[in-house]
């Protein structure tokens, strides 16, 4: 079991060090790295986008669903004050309230 | 430093706090399906990561053989192969003494904090990196160990709605950074492909629908700097 563990270790750290090592001889050229530039936004994106829309494996577009119109709410917030804090918050609080 | 220090934690302690829930399901499935209490918090103290690590789990209970239980690993953990892709040109100058913790600690949180255009120059800011990415460290461990030793007691915390806390921060973090209009589109295609690919259940959806957004991010920014 314990090396079973250190494997899945060993590939876990692999995909998040492999970029990061001298050893790979490659530079990334002004080209690549505006593409990479869209990889945060992007990634992150992917990332809260099914949480608020996505619930127990089925879509939800309804305009009254906690989820969504807590993220409207964080959106707006995020336009506004730019503020990781205010946001969180200011859109959990929302949320809670229609939850 | 000190300024660089407290950053870090303040900026980090929203997601530490709401990945609770998960860290203690990582502890209490792990016990539930076999692990001894050591064996369990192993898995967050060296596989450290999120949604492999509960895959795993169940997949080691239901005795795969050990290519599948790779293979499922690497798939889900593929994404961060981009992660290490876009912050190499910063950090690639820098030796193994920063290189090597930062990419242990490089998650989906610790991304989230990557994009400034001068993360990780200078020591203040590769200090501010390594005390965020540290405190999700042990804020993950310690909700495991809290879910090995308790998990049994305690109620399913995951349908709470912490996710959403999750989404917020994301939020919070990527709309102040869309000031034109191909990262705007970039994400609409990313977010949107990704519903799809969620849908259809396609395993490598998150790595796919990222891709996608950046390619028209891209090719949109190139044609805007040629007109």
């Amino acid at each position: 079991m314990i090396t079973t563990i250190i494997a899945l270790a060993c590939v876990t750290f692999a995909t998040r060090y492999l970029f990061l090592a001298k050893r790979l001889p490659f530079t990334i050229g002004p080209k690549f790295q505006r593409f990479l530039s869209f990889s945060a936004p992007c990634v992150l994106t992917a990332i809260w986008v099914p949480i608020v829309f996505i619930q127990n494996g089925e879509l939800t577009t309804s305009i009254t669903h906690p989820y969504i119109i807590a993220a409207i709410v964080a959106i707006l917030l995020a336009l506004r004050f730019k503020n990781l804090y205010i946001t969180t918050f200011g859109s959990l609080a929302v949320f809670f309230v229609f939850f | 430093m000190k300024i660089a220090i407290k950053k870090g934690l303040l900026d980090m302690l929203p997601l530490n706090l709401a990945v609770l829930p998960w860290g203690i399901l990582c502890g209490s499935l792990a016990i539930q399906n076999g692990f001894s209490a050591l064996e369990a918090q192993l898995m967050s103290l060296l596989v450290f990561a999120g949604s492999a690590q509960l895959v795993a789990i169940e997949l080691m209970a239901k005795d795969v053989s050990f290519v599948t239980l790779v293979i499922t690993t690497f798939i889900i953990s593929a994404r961060h192969l981009l992660y290490g892709l876009s912050i190499r040109k910063k950090m690639i100058d820098k030796p193994l003494k920063w290189r090597g913790p930062i990419a242990f600690f490089l998650t989906d949180e610790l991304f989230a904090f990557s994009h400034h255009h001068r993360a990780y120059q200078g020591k203040l800011r590769l200090v501010y990196a390594l005390v965020a990415g540290a405190s999700f460290y042990l804020a993950w461990n310690l909700w495991t160990f809290f879910g090995i030793v308790a998990g049994q007691y305690l109620p399913d915390l995951t349908n709470l709605g912490l996710d959403f806390a999750i989404a917020a921060i994301f939020i919070a973090l990527v709309i102040p950074g869309i000031t034109n209009t191909s990262t705007l589109v970039a994400c609409i295609v990313s977010g949107l492909s990704m519903l799809y690919f969620k849908t259809v259940e396609f395993e490598f959806g998150l790595v796919a629908a990222a891709l996608l957004g950046m390619t028209t991010g891209y090719l949109l920014q190139t044609k805007e700097d040629k007109s």
